[in-house]
C-alpha cells in the first residue's frame, strides 16, 4: 500500500484563468480536488461605500465598474431602484434605448464568456474570433455613448443620450451578420468533440439546488429551471418582444455554455425587434426630473437579468440629495457559493471548466 | 460525432486563414472616433461663466475652479482637472449650462512626469480692473438692482 | 541542384586529399553535423515565426509584422531579449538540476537530427539500426523535462511534469507498435531503406490507420495541443517551464520547435515518401521535396493546435491505452496478415 498525501494548490490571485484576481485553495490528491476554498477580495473597492458619499447622479459611473463588460446593464439595475424610489416616469423611447443598449452589453458580455471559456479549454482561436466581434458591438457603444466598456449610459429618468444619425441602421446591419457569426463558434467549440468530452457531465449543478443557492442567471438556466427576469417579471418593455428563454438538461458545464451560446441568437431577436418598435416612437429621452435628485425617504429594491445573472439594487433614501444606503446583489458573487462542492472530486482541469462556465466577473464579485 | 467536429473546426480554422483581417495597424491606420467620444477635455472660455456645476457633478472631484471677481461678472483665473482621477463618465459635460466644457477627440494624453498630468484648461491672470470701469460697472449694477 | 549538398560534401572531400583518409573524413562529418545544427536552430528560429503567423492568420489578426521584413526578424529580436534577460533562480529550487535541464533540453533533438536523410544520399550518419536509435533517443527527452519540474519545487511545475512522464509512456508504446507496421513491409531499421521502399506507392496509402497512430502519438510526444497536457497554460500556469525566465525558458521554447521538426521529418519519412517526387516531378531536388512535405505536415500540427481545445489527463490516458494501442496491435495483425496473403498469392 502506497502511502499518499494530499497537498494544498493556491490557484490564483495570480493564474491566468481565473478571470481577474480570484483565488482557490485547493486540497488536491494527486490531481484531484478534495476540498476548494474560495477566497475573493482582490478586487474590493468598496462601491457600495462610495455610494454613500455620492449624489444619486454620481453613483452611475461607479456601477459600470461593477459588471464592466456589461456595464449598461448595471446602470440600468441602479437607475430602476433609483426611479423606482422617486417615482419617475420614464419616456418609453429611453426604454428602447435602454433595451437596445443593454442587450448589445448583454452580447458583449457574453462573447467573452464564451470567449474565454474556450480560452479556458484551451481553444485559442475561438477567443479572438469572438472578440472580433464584441470589437464591432464596443464600437457601436462607442458610438453611442462616447465609451466602450464604463458607458454610463442610463439616466435616472432616461438615457443620456438619443441615439445618433444612422446609428439604428448600424446595428440592425450588424445583427443581420451575427447569426453566421454564431454559427461560426459553434462549429469551432461548441461542435468540437473535444469540447464536449471536457464539458460535458462535469459540475453538474442540480436544479433543486441551484435554486436552493440562489444561483440566477444562464447558470441556473443550465440547470433546466426557467427563470429569466426577463419573461418571469418582465421589467421595462421586455414584455412587448418575442423571444425564448434557453434551458439546459443536465445542468453541467457544456449547458451553461450552450445556454449563453443560444441566448446570444435571443439577443439578435430582441434588437431586431426593438430597432423595429423604436422607428416609430418619437419623443424625449429623458424624463421630467429635479436637476438636484432628492427622493423621499424610504428605500426601494430594483432586480434586472443581466448577463451574469439577476442584479439587485438596494437603495435606501433619507431625504438628502446623497443615498443613505446602497446595496448591491452581485450575481457572480452569489453564484459562487457552490463552488467548493461542485469542484470536490474533480480534476485540477476541469476546476478551470467550472470556474469559466460559472461566467464570474470579478468586478463584481468583489464589488 | 467521432470526428465530425473536428473536421469542421478545421475547416473553420482553414477558412480564417484565408480570409480577410480584422485587425488594422495602429500607428499608421486609425479607426474614426465617434463624434460623441470621450477624449481629453475642452473648455471655451469665452462661453464659461464659472458657475462651478461642473466641478459639483463630478463624482470624483477632479475639476477645481479659481475665480475672481471682475466687475460683475465672475473672472475664471485657473481650471485644472486632476485627469488621474478622471472617469470620463460624461457628467461634467452634461452638467454645464453655457455648453462650454466639450470632450474632444483626442486620447493620447500620456505624460512623462506626473506632474505633467494634471489638464489645465485655463491659467491666467485676471484683468485689472480700472476705477472707471468698476464705477461703470457698479452703476450699471444698480441700474439693474433698481 | 539534385547534388548540390552531395556535391559540397565531395568536393570538400577532394579538397582535404593531403591529409589522411581518416582526418579528413572526421573533417567533412563535422561540416556536416555544424550544417544539420545551424539548420535546426535557424529552423527553430523560423518555427516560431510561422507558428506565430498561422496563428494570426487563423485569428482575424496579421501576426507578427513590424521587425524586419513582414516580422521575418521578431524572433531574432526575441531571442537576443531573451538573451540580455537575468535568469532567475529562486531559492528552493535544485540548482544545478534547475540549470542543467535547459541546456540538456537540445541534445536529443541533435542527436536524433544525425541519422534523418534530408534527400538522395544526404544523411549525416547512414545507420543500420536508424530507427531504432532515433526512437531511443527521443524519448529521453522526457527525462529532461522531469528534471526541470522537479528541480522547479513549484506545484504546478511538478504536476506538468508528472504527466510529461504519464504521457511519454503511453505514447511511445502505440508510436512504436505503429511504426512496427511499416519495418515489418520494409525488413529494414535503415531510414533511406524504407524512403526506397516507397518509391511507388506511399505508406500513408498501405498503412493508413499506422499513419494517423504515429501522427497523433508524434503530435503528442511533442507536446503540442491538443496534447499539451505538461504545458497546459489555461490550468498549470505553464507547466514545467513556470519558473524559468530569459534563455533558459528561450531554450524549452525553441526545443519544442526542433522537436516538432523531428515529428514532421519522422511522418515524411515513414509515411509520406521522404524525399520522392510524387506524380513524377522529378525536376524539383530530393531534399526540397523532403522539406516541403516537411513543412505540410508542420502546418497542419500548427492548425491542429489553433484549432482544438485541450485534452484531459485522464482523457489522454484513456485514448493511448484503450483506443490507440488496441488498434496499433490490430494493424500489426492485419498487416501480418496481408504480407502472408500478397507471399502466398505470390506478387
Amino acid at each position: 500500500m502506497i502511502r499518499t498525501q494530499e497537498y494544498n494548490l493556491n490557484f490564483g490571485p495570480q493564474h491566468p484563468s481565473t478571470h481577474g484576481v480570484f483565488r482557490i485553495v485547493l486540497t488536491l490528491d494527486g490531481e484531484r480536488v478534495v476540498k476548494a476554498e474560495p477566497i475573493c477580495g482582490y478586487l474590493h473597492r468598496g462601491v457600495e461605500k462610495l455610494a454613500e458619499a455620492r449624489t444619486y447622479t454620481q453613483v452611475i459611473p461607479y456601477t459600470d465598474r461593477l459588471d464592466y463588460l456589461a456595464a449598461m446593464l448595471q446602470n440600468w439595475g441602479y437607475v430602476m431602484a433609483v426611479e423606482k424610489l422617486m417615482q419617475v416616469e420614464v419616456p418609453e423611447r429611453a426604454e428602447y434605448m435602454r433595451v437596445i443598449c443593454g442587450e448589445l452589453s448583454r452580447l458583449a458580455s457574453h462573447l467573452i464568456a464564451i470567449g474565454t471559456y474556450s480560452l479556458d479549454i484551451g481553444a485559442f482561436t475561438g477567443f479572438l474570433l469572438a472578440f472580433r466581434e464584441r470589437e464591432t458591438t464596443m464600437d457601436l457603444l462607442e458610438e453611442l455613448t462616447g465609451s466602450r466598456m464604463t458607458l454610463s449610459y442610463a439616466r435616472i429618468g432616461g438615457v443620456a443620450d438619443d441615439a445618433p444619425e444612422g446609428w439604428l441602421d448600424k446595428v440592425d446591419k450588424f445583427m443581420d451578420q451575427m447569426p453566421a457569426c454564431i454559427d461560426e463558434y459553434d462549429g469551432l467549440i461548441t461542435g468540437n468533440e473535444i469540447f464536449q468530452a471536457r464539458t460535458m457531465q462535469i459540475g453538474v449543478l442540480k436544479p433543486e439546488t441551484a435554486i436552493n443557492y440562489s444561483i440566477s442567471g444562464p447558470s441556473l438556466r443550465g440547470s433546466g429551471v426557467d427563470y429569466d427576469l426577463r419573461k418571469a417579471k418582465p421589467y421595462s418593455v421586455y414584455d412587448r418582444f418575442d423571444f425564448e428563454v434557453p434551458l439546459g438538461t443536465n445542468g453541467d458545464c457544456f449547458d451553461r455554455f450552450d445556454c449563453r451560446m443560444k441566448e446570444m441568437r435571443q439577443i439578435v431577436r430582441i434588437v431586431k425587434q426593438a430597432i423595429e418598435q423604436i422607428r416609430e416612437i418619437d419623443g424625449p429621452v429623458r424624463g421630467k426630473v429635479p436637476k438636484v435628485i432628492k427622493p423621499p425617504a424610504g428605500d426601494a429594491y430594483a432586480e434586472i437579468e443581466t448577463s451574469k445573472g439577476i442584479i439587485g439594487y438596494y437603495v435606501v433614501s433619507d431625504g438628502s440629495p446623497k443615498p443613505y444606503r446602497v446595496h448591491v446583489r452581485r450575481p457572480s458573487f452569489i453564484n459562487l457559493g457552490y463552488l467548493d462542492e461542485m469542484l470536490r472530486g474533480y480534476l485540477v482541469a476541469d476546476v478551470v471548466a467550472i470556474l469559466g462556465s460559472l461566467d464570474i466577473m470579478l468586478g463584481e464579485v468583489d464589488c | 460525432m467521432f470526428g465530425k467536429g473536428l473536421v469542421k473546426g478545421m475547416q473553420i480554422t482553414f477558412k480564417e486563414f484565408w480570409s480577410p483581417k480584422a485587425t488594422i495597424q495602429y500607428p499608421e491606420h486609425q479607426n474614426p472616433i465617434p463624434d460623441r467620444y470621450h477624449g481629453r477635455f475642452t473648455l471655451d472660455v469665452d462661453k464659461c461663466i464659472a458657475c462651478g456645476m461642473c466641478a459639483n457633478a463630478c463624482p470624483n472631484k477632479v475639476i477645481s475652479l479659481q475665480k475672481q471677481k471682475v466687475g460683475t461678472k465672475q473672472y475664471l483665473t485657473n481650471y485644472v482637472m486632476k485627469i488621474y482621477y478622471c472617469l470620463f463618465c460624461g457628467l461634467c459635460v452634461e452638467s454645464c449650462p453655457k455648453d462650454a466644457l466639450h470632450f474632444s477627440k483626442v486620447i493620447n494624453m500620456n505624460q512623462y512626469h506626473f506632474s505633467d498630468i494634471p489638464l489645465v484648461l485655463v491659467q491666467r491672470e485676471a484683468p485689472a480692473v480700472t476705477a472707471e470701469s468698476e464705477v461703470a460697472a457698479s452703476k450699471t449694477s444698480d441700474k439693474e438692482g433698481e | 541542384m539534385e547534388n548540390l549538398f552531395v556535391g559540397i560534401a565531395d568536393g570538400l572531400r577532394s579538397s582535404l586529399g593531403g591529409l589522411p583518409p581518416e582526418l579528413g573524413e572526421a573533417i567533412v562529418m563535422l561540416v556536416k553535423l555544424v550544417a544539420i545544427l545551424v539548420f535546426i536552430l535557424v529552423n527553430a528560429l523560423w518555427l516560431v515565426y510561422m507558428e506565430r503567423k498561422v496563428a494570426g492568420y487563423m485569428q482575424a489578426r496579421i501576426g507578427p509584422n513590424r521587425v524586419g521584413p513582414k516580422g521575418l526578424l521578431q524572433t531574432t529580436c526575441d531571442i537576443g531579449k531573451l538573451i540580455c534577460k537575468e535568469i532567475i533562480i529562486h531559492k528552493d529550487t535544485d540548482k544545478v538540476v534547475f540549470m542543467l535541464a535547459p541546456v540538456l533540453v537540445f541534445v536529443p533533438t541533435l542527436m536524433v537530427f544525425a541519422v534523418i536523410p534530408f534527400g538522395k544520399n544526404m544523411a549525416a550518419i547512414d545507420m543500420n539500426i536508424g530507427l531504432l536509435y532515433l526512437l531511443a533517443i527521443a524519448s529521453t527527452s522526457t527525462i529532461i523535462f522531469w528534471m526541470a519540474g522537479w528541480a522547479s519545487n513549484n506545484k504546478y511545475s511538478l504536476i506538468g511534469s508528472m504527466r510529461s512522464v504519464a504521457q511519454m509512456v503511453s505514447y511511445e508504446l502505440p508510436m512504436v507498435l505503429a511504426i512496427l507496421g511499416v519495418i515489418m513491409i520494409t525488413g529494414s531499421l535503415n531510414m533511406s531503406d524504407i524512403i526506397a521502399a516507397q518509391e511507388h506507392t506511399w505508406f500513408i496509402f498501405t498503412q493508413p490507420i499506422a499513419f494517423l497512430i504515429f501522427f497523433i502519438a508524434s503530435v503528442s510526444e511533442c507536446n503540442r495541443a491538443p496534447f499539451d497536457l505538461i504545458e497546459g497554460e489555461s490550468e498549470l500556469v505553464n507547466g514545467f517551464n513556470t519558473e524559468y525566465g530569459g534563455m533558459a525558458f528561450a531554450m524549452f521554447y525553441l526545443a519544442e520547435y526542433a522537436n516538432m521538426l523531428v515529428c514532421c521529418a519522422m511522418v515524411t519519412i515513414l509515411f509520406l515518401g521522404g524525399w520522392h517526387a510524387p506524380f513524377g516531378l522529378d525536376f524539383i531536388p530530393s531534399w526540397l521535396w523532403f522539406f516541403i512535405k516537411m513543412y505540410i505536415v508542420m502546418f497542419v500540427i500548427m492548425q491542429l493546435r489553433w484549432t482544438y481545445p485541450r485534452i484531459r489527463v485522464d482523457q489522454l490516458m484513456g485514448f493511448g491505452w484503450k483506443v490507440l494501442v488496441p488498434l496499433s496491435l490490430a494493424n500489426i495483425f492485419v498487416t501480418g496478415i496481408g504480407m502472408y496473403i500478397y507471399r502466398a498469392i505470390g506478387w
